[in-house]
């Protein structure tokens, strides 16, 4: 409840900064501010200490899961207003009210990590998803830019509709929008889930699998992510991405969690195929489309569509080794593609080509990017091998399906092509990478993020243990 | 027989339940396509020209395009009414329920306009009501 809360009046804190404070400089330093604070109301919240006494009518459910993954997400925002804040004040003379929205998102993605009801599920979307379209939208002379919010906005609602259908269906089929009345008269002995709710469920499933891009519902990643400015790309596709997950797996947990009933008896749809399908299908179209780009940008799009892939394995297997996994996975995979983005930002040329020659000028900055790069391709040593260790250990876990281990490694070692594209371009090809100028306070940061990278890939425990209790 | 079974789909739970909605959506569309129907057979014979296809306005002439562009002023101020004409509407359920929420419900109500009340200061402050350049 506090990052709730903390979050929403931040937010209107930074909306009044906008015309109350002249010097356009401080505001990312407010926006650092806020966001400390912001992380120490949600370790008070971790300590059972609650600023704010609310009767919430059960309906959030403040567990340590969802608590965990919300001090990731602030900690990971606060990493990329520290790296890339000085970006977003380069679109505009509205730099406060870019830094309101990414506030605002953040109290959806803290509303997404603690719902215990549908209607907040819903609320929680789509206080995520607003602020993100109008940042889409923010370079407002840029054509691509345009384009690229409204096709955001547009697919976004119309999946907002499919939501509200399958809610509404849901309510018709349980009589409740709380998720354990859902469980209770659905899942009880001798019973069996109405047609009603089995739609509703689908109808959840296909929007929500849109909100983190899985194929097949991933069309509009690629334009929206390559179209938005450089800097809110990089927020759209790691924390939110992230906060779409936590929200998929706490709906399908609770429906599976503690009746005893496996995933794919669930009514009567075999889920974990359907799941498996999914993941197959947004690894393929993800990782091969990847390698035939020309644009680092648009790579990481398609790249960001592999990686959901990878957090997919989360929702198949739904155990105690995937709820750490999707964790691990979300600080390594934010933390490194913050990073990536951090630098992308600051170079003159978004193809492959542009990175050219980038090692011998800038030595300190290639290492950085090799570390992030190497930690999304998964290589031991890095923050993303363990992410990826923990997701194929909680498939092997469930017994099933196991020969999807096999897939995912064959995916990942293509994976490992296209990011080594970037790094053969950085050091073995010649050329002058024009970039602009790295101050060294930004190199600073850039090292100590790699360096965080590869402390969690040699002892990934400090993640989980220090926020899952 | 029928309406019996319009009474009991109100106490059973099952797929009887959405036969009243069935039977309106029969009704709905068949209402459609009887006033097509009709309105052809009873209608005379349909002789297009230009000038009957125009659009017809108060007797007016149509000029120019429709698609010109406009002040953004104006989607600015109407996008702006309707929001806080929406806020007028969440009062409604409050005024309903209002003795039973007591203090508490005034309470939350009060945050509720509160936010809305930043909004608006920001609105104000930022120009975005100011008609004149």
């Amino acid at each position: 409840m506090n990052a709730i809360i903390v979050s929403a009046v931040w937010g209107v804190v930074m909306m009044f900064c906008s015309f109350l404070v002249k010097n356009k400089g401080l505001y990312r330093h407010i926006a650092t501010f806020g966001l400390i604070i912001l992380l120490i109301a949600i370790f008070l919240n971790a300590w059972g200490i609650n600023i704010f006494d609310i009767d919430d009518h059960n309906m959030l459910h403040f567990n340590n899961f969802g608590t965990a993954f919300n001090t990731i997400a602030i900690a990971c925002t606060l990493v990329y207003v520290l790296l890339t804040g000085k970006e977003v004040e380069k679109y505009g003379k509205y730099s406060a009210e870019y830094f309101t929205l990414i506030f605002f998102s953040l109290c959806g993605v803290a509303v997404l990590s603690a719902y215990n009801n549908l209607l907040m599920l819903f609320i929680g979307i789509e206080i995520m998803s607003i602020p993100l379209y109008i940042l889409t939208g923010s370079d407002k002379k840029n054509l691509k830019s345009n384009e690229a919010a409204l096709k955001y906005f547009l697919m976004g609602s119309f999946s907002t509709g499919i939501m509200l259908m399958g809610i509404a269906l849901m309510y018709g089929g349980t009589g409740s929008f709380q998720l354990e009345v859902a469980r209770v008269q659905g899942l009880g002995p001798g019973k069996s889930l109405s047609f009603l709710e089995v739609t509703g469920m689908l109808f959840l499933f296909v929007s929500l699998a849109f909100k983190v891009s899985a194929a097949p519902f991933h069309f509009w990643t690629p334009d929206v992510y390559d179209g938005a400015p450089t800097v809110f790309t990089s927020f759209m596709a790691t924390i939110v991405k992230a906060a779409g997950f936590v929200a998929f797996i706490k709906l399908l947990e609770v429906k599976v969690a503690e009746t005893g009933i496996a995933v794919d008896k669930l009514i009567g749809i075999n889920w974990q195929l359907l799941i498996v399908i999914l993941i197959i299908a947004t690894l393929l179209v993800g990782n091969i489309t990847a390698v035939f780009q020309q644009s680092v940008k648009r790579m990481l799009a398609y790249s960001s569509i592999a990686q959901a892939g990878f957090m997919l394995f989360s929702l198949f297997s739904l155990n105690d080794i995937a709820h750490e996994g999707l964790l691990l996975y979300a600080a390594a995979y934010s933390l490194a593609t913050i990073g990536i983005f951090a630098i992308l930002v600051k170079m003159k040329d978004y193809t492959f080509e542009g990175f050219n020659g980038l090692a011998k000028k800038q030595p300190l900055v290639a290492a950085a990017n090799t570390v992030f790069l190497l930690s999304l391709a998964g290589i031991p040593l890095t923050g993303g091998f363990f992410a990826k260790y923990y997701m194929l250990a909680s498939v092997m876990k469930t017994g099933t399906y196991t020969w999807l281990v096999v897939v995912v490694v064959l995916f990942a070692a293509v994976s490992v092509y296209y990011y080594f594209r970037v790094i053969q371009a950085m050091y073995f090809k010649e050329g002058d990478a024009a970039t602009e100028e790295f101050a060294p306070s930004f190199k600073f940061a850039l090292v100590a993020l790699a360096a965080l990278i590869i402390a969690i890939g040699i002892i990934p425990s400090i993640v989980l243990n220090l926020f899952y209790f | 027989m029928l309406l019996n079974m319009l009474i009991d789909a109100n106490v059973k739970n099952t797929a009887a339940n959405y036969l009243p909605i069935g039977i309106q959506l029969f009704f709905a569309a068949g209402l459609v396509a009887f006033i097509m129907i009709i309105s052809h057979l009873v209608t005379g014979p349909k002789r297009a020209t230009a000038d009957k296809l125009q659009t017809f306005a108060s007797g007016i002439e149509t000029h120019g395009n429709a698609r010109s562009p406009m002040a953004i002023k104006y989607f600015l101020v109407a996008i702006l009414f309707v929001l806080f004409d929406v806020e007028v509407i969440f009062f409604y359920p409050y005024a309903v329920n209002f003795k039973q929420l007591g203090w508490h419900g005034f309470g939350e109500l009060l945050l509720f306009v509160g936010f809305f009340l930043a909004g608006y200061i920001y609105i104000i402050k930022r120009g975005a009501l100011q008609w004149e350049d």
